[in-house]
């Protein structure tokens, strides 16, 4: 028995959806909170959204930090303030976790997290030499063509 | 926590649309730092939606036209370089002369920016929006297939368009100041130099000799030690001279085939657009491939050689043998050959009249008799100056550097007391919630405003700069003049047409209750204020009272409560009335990008009949 999705009356019990991730655990998001992400309210609208959704290329502990974070912007009553606060807390995180939230994020459409995550590893970069760069992410230099290519981009130096 | 060993993949995995949205917040500079970290990620920051991204921020031009112009250029990239680099210079640039008022307007053209100048004129017959308005060509800056800038003079002389083409120095992010020079260059020699390669190779030898951007910073260095004379130090009279020689040798004719247009029409046409493109592609090759086989192997187009013996010469001795090794130039190219000796004339004539102009101002400046005395222990140091100066190359070209000076203002219009062959810059005005009415207005006298009738002929146009100013605890705004359309100018350049105080309403009503379509008109807000008046001599105009009405239309009027004159404004968008407007002869050279000689006529309208001032040329037409 499936309820009219788009209605939100308080009598309605809270719908929920359930995710399942590539290493095969569930979880639950309420769907509310599941309209965040597009994909996962096309999934709705079209009435997928019954059995539990899975999604191959989003590890469990990465899903359910999605789900967390989409559940925290559904709230209501927060304000902006600490919802930035939450925000910076929720992105303190290894550098990897930043890029597997991005990839989750694309995938799933949710330009809220997107974005954030997105600016945090321009953050990191952002006034930065290549060799902070290096640093930070722990790459191996190539150094023969260093030279030429900084004299192709001199322009954007001055 | 920096992991062990990361893995670059991370960067590899992510899709291009994606790391357009990570590198949005980043300047062209971390780009390509970050292209510089490893072979993968030197793959990555050359991905071509990034560069637009990038190019989309820079905010110079449309999507619409990113899309077009990048058809011009190698790559998204070189767009990028090529928008950076002229961002700077996009803005409306003045000169105190004339005092009818010298508007340089500089916008996108097509992979360039074109210099505008607005000129002096009366309101056709269609009023300010459909003009068209009137406007010469001062300069334009093109962008190579590379992305590299190149400069072009524009002029005309005995009613002949030429182009003069020279070089671009560094452009200051925060410039405030466009100075014509002329500048002494090292012949490079083949690759012993460390040029840095343009993005795609170029079998055109003669584009070497361009000072472009892409010079390294330790090569610039090298090239200006510490004995180097600038420009700008030797005297004016020095500068002038050198100008004149430069712009005489390098100026090209331009092809009937390449007097196309400059920019794109205003249009929601389709065809026109596609039109125009062609047109302006067209253009732009044509302008590229005049430059690079103008001239042999031995001289590049843009650069004339200096004589190795010139140590001990005077620049009229520079001058003479100058004309001597050039005439093994001249043959190359049949134009000059003929016309070699009036030229000479000519120049000399040109010469004489500005040595004048500025003896008789320094003369009067100074109190005469010290100037005269001082002249000629300082002419020795001069000479000694313009020797060290041509000293320090064996080329010499036009050039056009963008730099920032100490500028001192006085409300709003820039204090501009000295006799460099420059254009100043006007700072933009946004409307801010807290100064609305802040940016470009124009508009005539009269009411009603809008179209000039039968009866009623040529409505000068004025242009407006509004800005907002804290004095004594009260917000005043301010509308400063920077054109007349007069025949003779009434008030000096950069004026207060009228200041009014926003924290003050006015009691009196707006005398007019409907338009010239009797359509009803309402007042918004008045302000009490004062406008211009006669005053000491033409150099210190006075000031009388009067109100300025914001009209629910969106004009705004300022009247004179003596003398009941009104001055109705709109908000003007340039760039789109240029689109639309009509354009007309530039002048010489020099004189077209400055225009330092006092004046209080139209010395702009060159086709005008003296008699009149300026008539419309679409009234000659009808």
């Amino acid at each position: 028995m499936s309820s009219p999705s788009s209605s939100s009356s308080l009598s309605c019990p809270k719908k929920m959806i359930t995710l399942k991730s590539s290493d095969g655990e569930t979880f639950e998001i309420e769907e509310i909170a599941a309209l965040q992400s597009k994909t996962l309210e096309n999934m709705i609208d079209e009435n997928c959204a019954d059995t539990p959704i899975p999604l191959p290329n989003i590890e469990g502990k990465v899903l359910a930090k999605v789900v967390e974070f989409c559940t925290k912007h559904a709230e209501v009553g927060v304000d902006a303030e600490s919802l930035r606060a939450w925000d910076d807390e929720f992105v303190n995180v290894e550098h990897n976790t930043v890029f597997d939230y991005i990839l989750a994020a694309n995938f799933l459409e949710i330009p809220t997290l997107l974005d954030l995550a997105c600016r945090v590893v321009a953050d990191m970069i952002k006034g930065k030499t290549p060799d902070e760069i290096r640093k930070i992410f722990n790459i191996k230099p190539s150094p023969e063509e260093e030279e030429e290519v900084r004299r192709e981009n001199q322009w954007a130096f001055e | 926590m920096v992991p062990d060993d990361y893995d670059p993949s991370l960067f590899q995995a992510l899709p291009d649309d994606v790391l357009a949205l990570v590198s949005q917040s980043l300047s062209p500079r971390d780009l390509c730092n970050l292209g510089l970290c490893c072979r993968s990620l030197y793959a990555l920051a050359q991905s071509e939606k990034v560069w637009l991204t990038q190019c989309y921020a820079l905010g110079v031009i449309h999507h619409k036209d990113l899309i077009e112009w990048r058809k011009g250029v190698s790559s998204y990239r070189a767009l990028c370089r090529f928008l950076f680099c002229v961002q700077p210079l996009i803005g409306i640039w003045v000169h105190q002369n004339p005092e009818l008022g010298n508007v340089v307007y500089v916008m996108p053209g097509f992979v360039s920016v074109v210099g505008c100048r607005i000129i002096p004129q009366e309101l056709g017959p269609l009023g300010i929006e459909d003009g068209p308005i009137l406007w010469a060509p001062v300069f334009e800056i093109f962008g190579d297939f590379d992305g590299s800038a190149s400069f072009f003079l524009h002029g005309r002389e005995r009613g002949v368009d030429y182009v003069y083409p020279g070089s671009l120095k560094h452009i200051d992010r925060n410039c405030n100041v466009l100075l014509l020079e002329v500048e002494p260059r090292l012949q490079k020699n083949g690759g012993k130099l460390a040029h840095g390669k343009s993005f795609v190779q170029h079998s055109d030898s003669s584009k070497i000799c361009r000072t472009d951007s892409a010079l390294s910073r330790s090569q610039t260095v090298l090239e200006q030690n510490d004995t180097k004379v600038l420009f700008s130090r030797l005297s004016f009279s020095d500068r002038r001279k050198l100008l004149e020689v430069v712009t005489s040798r390098v100026r090209q004719k331009v092809p009937d085939s390449a007097n196309g247009p400059l920019f794109a029409r205003l249009s929601d046409n389709d065809e026109n657009f596609r039109k125009d493109m062609l047109l302006l592609n067209e253009r732009r090759s044509l302008i590229f491939h005049m430059q690079s086989c103008k001239f042999g192997e031995e001289h590049s187009d843009l650069c004339l050689e200096i004589p190795s013996d010139l140590t001990q010469l005077g620049l009229g001795e520079i001058r003479k043998s100058l004309d001597r090794s050039s005439s093994a130039i001249d043959s190359f190219s049949s134009d000059n050959a003929h016309g070699q000796c009036a030229k000479k004339k000519t120049l000399g004539g040109y010469f004489r009249y500005g040595i004048k102009q500025i003896l008789g101002k320094s003369i009067s400046f100074n109190g005469g008799h010290a100037v005269l005395r001082n002249s000629s222990s300082s002419s020795e140091s001069k000479r000694a100056q313009l020797q060290e100066f041509l000293r320090s190359g064996d080329m010499m070209g036009l050039t056009l550097n963008a730099s920032t000076v100490k500028l001192s203002s006085y409300r709003a219009w820039p204090n501009m007391h000295d006799s460099r062959f420059a254009l100043y810059k006007l700072p933009l005005r946004l409307p801010k919630p807290d100064q609305e009415y802040a940016g470009l207005w124009g508009g005539t006298f009269g009411w009603p405003p809008g179209k000039p009738t039968e009866d009623k002929p040529g409505k000068a146009l004025f242009l407006l700069m509004l800005s907002y100013e804290e004095s004594e605890g009260q917000c005043l705004l301010i509308a400063t003049k920077i054109l007349e359309g007069t025949h003779y100018v009434l008030h000096p350049n950069g004026s207060a047409m009228f200041i009014a105080n926003i924290d003050q309403p006015s009691p009196d009503p707006f005398p007019w209750s409907s338009d010239a379509n009797s359509l009803p008109v309402t007042t918004d807000h008045a302000f009490v204020g004062e406008g211009i008046a006669n005053g000491y001599g033409f150099r210190y105009p006075g000031a009388k009272p009067g109100s300025l009405y914001v009209l629910h239309n969106g004009l705004i009027a300022f009247i004179w409560r003596e003398s009941r004159a009104v001055l109705t404004l709109q908000r003007l968008n340039l760039q789109d009335l240029l689109k639309k407007g009509e354009r007309v002869p530039a002048l010489p050279a020099i004189a077209n990008f400055t225009y330092l000689t006092k004046s209080y006529s139209n010395v702009f309208a060159g086709f005008s009949n003296p008699s009149n001032g300026l008539l419309s040329p679409r009234q000659k037409q009808t």
